[in-house]
């Protein structure tokens, strides 16, 4: 794969990152997911922002958190499987300190998931976030992404942690998806 | 020599560093020692404070102490690996290596046993790897590590154990966090 990939503005990837970064999101951590693929190439290469790897997720919110105490907008790009990894550190270190975090989240196990062992985690991360205290959006297209606008604005408002789901539905940019909200 | 005696040694060598606290007794021995806005508390989230501090590292050109144990280190040693990969030059990795999970009750740690946190970080990619065993050298070491670029990290084998008479922190989370932050704002 090519390191010299542009940033393609039209794709869901290009578009959702667009819309980040226009909130002042400057500061990354990711953990990989085929989804996610666009999105960490384009991380690879934009020289504005503060962007690296991570082990795992649980490693990644403390980095984000001392990235907000130093003044950084600080977002993970993560697997819905991730959020499993990380409730301890969203209960006692980011809302515990008000922190916000910005979580994009690809959503395996929704409609579209061929692997049978992501359906559970798919199923249950909703519920767990919303238990663990983090604002989940489900954004099912790109035409949604003024949710996203919304979400960063009342996230960094309130010093709250906001997570955005984005389906397969999402990454198809399907022209002829009508909305439809579980 | 105690985690106490190190903590302090080490205090002495810092002068307007950032500074990440590990949760637990380590916060509260520090607090009592040398509070101070620059000193960062973590309440909760054992095995984070390497990783807190790599963050204030990487978003801000100030230097950053991450005051660490043995046993979080290994709860989290994915740590090693990212800063064996970012490597910023102003960061320090202090892991206190006391053998034990101080605060839960002096539990043998696996540092007692088999595992060198020092070779994990130095196979991790950390080029300045120092291990300080002598009391009278913690502050020395300290001193002259942070005037060269780093990341350092160094880990001080003491024994388990602590004073009488340490007290939970007086004040919250936060008043931690804001003072904090309006630290790591004005100098940078």
């Amino acid at each position: 794969m090519s390191t010299q990939t542009a940033v393609n503005s039209n794709s869901p990837a290009g578009k959702l990152y667009e819309c980040v970064r226009n909130h002042g999101i400057d500061f990354f951590v990711s953990v990989p997911c085929s989804l996610l693929g666009e999105v960490i190439e384009i991380l690879e290469v934009d020289k504005d922002v503060t962007y690296t790897p991570v082990t795992r997720e649980e490693e990644g919110i403390g980095i984000l958190a001392g990235a907000y105490l130093a003044g950084r907008r600080p977002a993970i790009v993560m697997q819905n499987s991730g959020y499993g990894n990380i409730v301890n550190a969203i209960c006692s270190l980011t809302n515990y300190y008000n922190i916000p975090i910005v979580m994009l989240v690809s959503h395996r196990g929704s409609a579209g998931e061929r692997i049978e062992a992501q359906v559970p985690m798919g199923d249950a991360v909703k519920g767990v976030m919303e238990a663990s205290g983090v604002k989940c959006v489900s954004v099912e297209h790109p035409a949604e992404l003024d949710r996203v606008d919304e979400g960063i604005d009342w996230a960094l408002k309130n010093e709250k942690s906001i997570a955005f789901l984005l389906p397969f539905s999402f990454w198809k940019d399907d022209d002829n998806y009508v909305p439809e909200h579980r | 020599m105690r985690r106490y005696e190190a903590t302090r040694e080490i205090l002495n060598a810092i002068s307007d560093e950032l500074v990440v606290c590990n949760i637990g007794h380590p916060s509260q021995e520090i607090f009592q020692l040398k509070d101070r806005p620059e000193n960062f508390y973590m309440f909760g989230s054992m095995g984070l404070s390497s990783s807190i501090g790599l963050g204030v590292a990487m978003a801000q050109d100030r230097k950053v102490i991450a005051l660490d144990g043995d046993g979080s280190v290994t709860m989290n040693m994915g740590t090693l690996a990212t800063i064996g990969l970012v490597r910023p030059k102003n960061y320090m990795l202090i892991i206190i290596d006391n053998k034990a999970y101080g605060s839960t009750g002096f539990q043998r740690s696996f540092t007692a046993d088999n595992l060198r946190l020092e070779e994990v970080a130095t196979a991790s990619g950390v080029e300045n790897v120092v291990v300080i065993t002598e009391h009278d050298e913690i502050e020395s070491t300290i001193a002259r590590l942070l005037k060269a670029d780093g990341p350092h990290v160094v880990v001080v084998k003491c024994e388990p154990g602590m004073p009488d008479g340490i007290g939970v922190i007086p004040i919250d989370g936060m008043e931690v966090r804001n003072r904090f932050m309006d630290a790591a704002k004005s100098g940078a």
